[in-house]
């Protein structure tokens, strides 16, 4: 069964998501003490090669932590910047970028976002759900994305992926930051806002 | 150029044209080229079982190896002529129990073992993403990985005839 969503189940996704990634956004702009501007977050239900190619060009080098959520929702927060944009948020933290030290602190960017994402969503919804360590890769934008899609669902049928984009002001970085649930997952989350699949 | 998209299928005998399957990370590019006809395909393999769904062959290796080989046929290759390169199904993250990469390239050397087809080169496994570029005349294959420069493959020409395997555990 491929699960389809109503306009009204993605609006409230899509205000599910503007809430975690503004709060992502707070922290990130508390963390390099610059401002951050966030935009309204794009929420796609697509087939999963429509879903890869709507996050950008396959074979564009990017930078992705990866944070996979555990408790009562499968899925994973992940963050893509493209690889000037890491050089840049690794210079606001005074690290050297293609370093240990600046995979760590990008590392720890994502551990930042994905938990301020999972607090605005765990305070909305009363559901558990607790970060796992990240991961880091510097890859393919298209490898990244289906692969992490795959891994998690190993279907191709519907995909969601709730997308917003955090800018650093004055900088050249721009940060996408994926929420990409499990379809089980969706239908968890839209229940405790009074927005259950029909049957 | 002949951008072959995840669970698509493309075929062609026009001398010149480039197919490409990129950022393949699990999933699994298959080129097949048959040198005497001039014809050439490519699958872009994203799941190793149909489980029993006949829609879109091209996603699933079971169905994605004897499409391609039938569409091949019917452009006018001889199937006993056919050689097979792959490259792709990396572990791109520690996620998860299942290995879909290796699952897939596993499942399409089964198909290609099945239709009684020769693997002349192969880039597979590792952690890393590739994109796979075929161009159709002169039948060379290249693999970029991320971060990397296009690397030969298969050349297409008489030395191609040495059975090549580059495999990455």
């Amino acid at each position: 069964m491929t699960p389809r969503y109503t306009e009204l189940q993605l609006d409230a996704l899509r205000e599910l998501a503007n809430i975690a990634s503004g709060n992502a956004a707070t922290s990130l702009a508390q963390m390099l003490g610059r401002e951050v501007h966030l935009n309204v977050p794009r929420v796609l239900a697509l087939p999963l090669a429509d879903a890869v190619d709507a996050c950008g060009s396959p074979d564009e080098a990017t930078t992705s932590v990866v944070i996979p959520l555990d408790g009562d929702i499968d899925g994973v927060v992940l963050l893509l910047i493209d690889p000037d944009g890491a050089a840049a948020l690794c210079g606001l933290l005074g690290v050297e970028a293609d370093s240990e030290i600046g995979e760590s602190a990008l590392r720890e960017i994502g551990n930042i976002l994905g938990t301020s994402c999972l607090n605005a969503l765990v305070s909305m919804t009363g559901l558990h759900m607790e970060p796992c360590p990240p991961h880091l890769a510097t890859d393919m934008l298209g490898a990244i994305v289906s692969s992490l899609a795959l891994s998690q669902t190993a279907s191709t049928e519907l995909v969601l992926v709730l997308d917003s984009e955090l800018a650093v002001a004055g900088e050249p970085c721009s940060i996408s930051f994926v929420l990409l649930p499990t379809a089980g997952g969706v239908s968890d989350l839209l229940a405790p806002l009074g927005f259950a699949e029909a049957a | 150029m002949g951008l072959v998209r995840m669970g698509e299928i493309k075929v062609s005998k026009r001398t010149g044209e480039e197919l490409v399957a990129r950022g393949l990370g699990s999933c699994i590019g298959l080129a097949l080229i048959d040198r005497s006809s001039g014809v050439a395909g490519m699958a872009h393999v994203v799941l190793p079982e149909s489980n029993g769904s006949e829609r879109e062959p091209g996603k699933f290796a079971d169905l994605a190896v004897p499409a391609l080989v039938t569409q091949m046929q019917q452009a006018g290759a001889v199937t006993r002529r056919l050689e097979a390169v792959l490259a792709g199904g990396a572990r791109m993250f520690e996620l998860g129990e299942m290995d879909i990469g290796a699952r897939n390239a596993d499942a399409v050397r089964t198909g290609l073992a099945q239709a009684g087809l020769r693997v002349r080169a192969a880039a597979t496994g590792g952690n890393r993403g590739r994109t796979m570029r075929l161009t159709v005349g002169n039948f060379e294959v290249t693999v970029k990985e991320a971060g990397g420069e296009p690397v030969t493959l298969y050349d297409g020409g008489p030395a191609a005839r040495r059975a090549r395997q580059v495999v990455r555990a």
